[in-house]
């Protein structure tokens, strides 16, 4: 497997009046290998930018991100990267099982394997019945389901999510991210997940980075000590790690009013 | 919206239940639907009874030159129909219609995506675009003949040039309208150029390209009519010179319905068909409509 490596990561923004904004100021950490690692900062601090970078949507000024592959394999090969964006961006003119096939056939998956993936991986999201139906006939949840299935499917070498749970209810969100966890856990899958949510980060991440305001430095990374499974929102030191998390962040948000 | 939460509840909790759901909710209950296609077409049918009954209403108050009765005006498109007429010279008058929206297409839905997508090349080919927006037909219908002479390629010309600045103008619109979340998702699964066009770009034109289509047809419809007119010896524009030239109101009006009859197939059977065949992803949603 693999794992992301951010050294000195450097991105201003060129504004329409002409200034420049700074979001990425040395910006440096190393993903878990095997798990979650969450990005948690306030809103607009540049975590996605960075995600963004990792997916060659963006271009840094200065440093690098690399992923790394023990296996070497990868040699000059562009590694592989599924991405599950905020809202789930799926082409809504195609059936479920054939927006897995445009991720598969842009990934160049040989096309034998398509049929076994698709089955195996929207089975994995809860959404094999679904598979001949047209996305806008499906519910928020199911749809981000879809999306989930559809960057799982080129079985990549790192999972990126860029907030996916914000725009669903709660009740939705909250049985969602359980199912990602014990998939993640499960495939033993490298996934950068982006959130402000306090709550999610302590429960989703193996690794917490937690993101300072614009422009946007490295304030802590933590390694979260219980294991994927074994996350109860009841335990007390559960919920003192979800407390200092929030204190933190909101200690962030002080100092950048203050300023 | 009941119905939609017990879909996404049933899911969360147990799948298996879900197939049979999910064909419930996008479809209304067959009967309901039946009743409601009757009552659209007895409307349709209405409303076409009373224009004919309008039009025997007005026809008792002028001489049969002027204003003929319907049923003597149905009983010569009998005979134009009977006699084979009509085929040759609706032939003639469709191809000539078809071939210039050929010519059209080929050349505005690419330029359309060109300006949509390119700044500088928006920014030169605008100007010429609205101009020719602005120029009638008839002007065109006229210039044609006078470089081409009396043939084929006068009218195939008239009409391609008259309906391109709108279909490109449409199209051109539609590009710009294009969702650009949709082509970075392209782009993170690596789609070839090729996909992006076929997978992503063309779908999202498609109601553009389709709008384009219907008013296109009708903007051709008239042109070419008036070519042929001009000096051609078939189709429908010159049986219409003829009758008039004898001044039988019947015959102009025996072929303009024919005409329109042909048209609204066009209109409803061929286009409404591919219409509903390209969009059947979305759902149909009539809520707000009483």
């Amino acid at each position: 497997m693999a794992y992301v490596q951010v050294e000195q990561a450097v991105k201003s923004f060129l504004r329409e009046d002409g200034t420049t904004m700074l979001v990425l100021d040395g910006v440096s950490f190393d993903t878990k290998e095997h798990g979650i690692t969450c990005l948690l900062g306030p809103s607009g601090c540049g975590k996605s930018t960075l995600l963004n970078v990792i997916a060659k949507l963006e271009r840094l000024d200065r440093g690098r991100v690399e992923v790394v592959s023990n296996h070497g394999e990868l040699g000059e090969k562009p590694p592989r990267l599924g991405y599950v964006f905020q809202d789930p961006r799926l082409l809504p003119w195609k059936r479920v099982e054939d927006n897995l096939t445009f991720a598969l056939k842009g990934m160049k998956v040989p096309q034998i394997e398509w049929r076994e993936r698709i089955h195996k991986y929207l089975g994995f999201v809860g959404l094999h019945e679904f598979r001949k139906q047209y996305p806008l006939y499906l519910s928020g949840g199911m749809r981000q389901r879809v999306g989930l299935a559809r960057a799982l499917v080129i079985e990549p070498e790192v999972l990126l999510m860029d907030e996916p749970y914000s725009k669903l209810d709660q009740l939705t969100a909250r049985k969602l991210r359980e199912d990602s966890l014990a998939i993640c856990a499960r495939l033993k899958q490298t996934a950068l997940l982006v959130t402000h949510d306090v709550e999610e980060a302590a429960y989703m991440g193996d690794r917490i980075v937690i993101f300072s305001a614009r422009p946007a430095h490295i304030v802590e990374v933590l390694d979260n000590p219980f294991p994927p499974l074994e996350r109860d929102f009841d335990d007390v030191r559960f919920i003192q790690l979800k407390k200092r998390l929030l204190q933190t962040v909101l200690n962030l948000i002080k100092e950048k009013e203050e300023v | 919206m009941a119905q939609q939460e017990k879909v996404v509840l049933s899911v969360q909790g147990a799948t298996e239940a879900a197939a049979g759901e999910s064909a419930a909710l996008p479809a209304r209950t067959g009967r309901g639907r039946v009743s409601e296609a009757l009552r659209d077409i007895g409307l349709r049918v209405g409303s076409i009874v009373t224009l004919v009954f309008l039009w025997w209403l007005v026809s008792l108050f002028f001489p049969p030159t002027l204003i003929p009765k319907p049923w003597d005006t149905f009983a010569e498109v009998a005979t134009i129909i009977s006699t084979g007429n009509f085929f040759v010279e609706m032939g003639n008058t469709l191809r000539r219609v078809l071939v210039g929206f050929g010519i059209a297409m080929v050349v505005s839905v690419p330029l359309g995506i060109l300006m949509g997508t390119l700044r500088n090349l928006e920014s030169f080919f605008e100007p010429p675009v609205i101009l020719g927006l602005t120029m009638p037909g008839l002007i065109w219908a006229v210039l044609m003949i006078m470089f081409f002479g009396l043939t084929e390629t006068s009218a195939y010309a008239a009409v391609a040039v008259t309906i391109f600045p709108m279909l490109t103008i449409s199209i051109w619109q539609g590009t710009k309208a294009i969702d650009k979340d949709l082509i970075d998702m392209s782009e993170v699964f690596h789609a070839s150029p090729w996909s992006k066009i076929v997978d992503v770009i063309l779908p999202q034109l498609v109601s553009h390209i389709l709008a384009a289509i219907r008013y296109g047809l009708g903007l051709a419809w008239k042109v070419v009519v008036v070519v042929e007119m001009f000096g051609f010896s078939n189709g429908v524009g010159y049986q219409v010179v003829r009758g008039f030239n004898i001044f039988s109101m019947k015959t102009v009006l025996a072929w303009a319905i024919t005409f329109l009859v042909v048209m609204i197939v066009i209109e409803f059977g061929i286009i409404g068909w591919l219409e509903r065949s390209v969009t059947r992803w979305r759902p149909r949603v009539e809520a707000w409509r009483r």
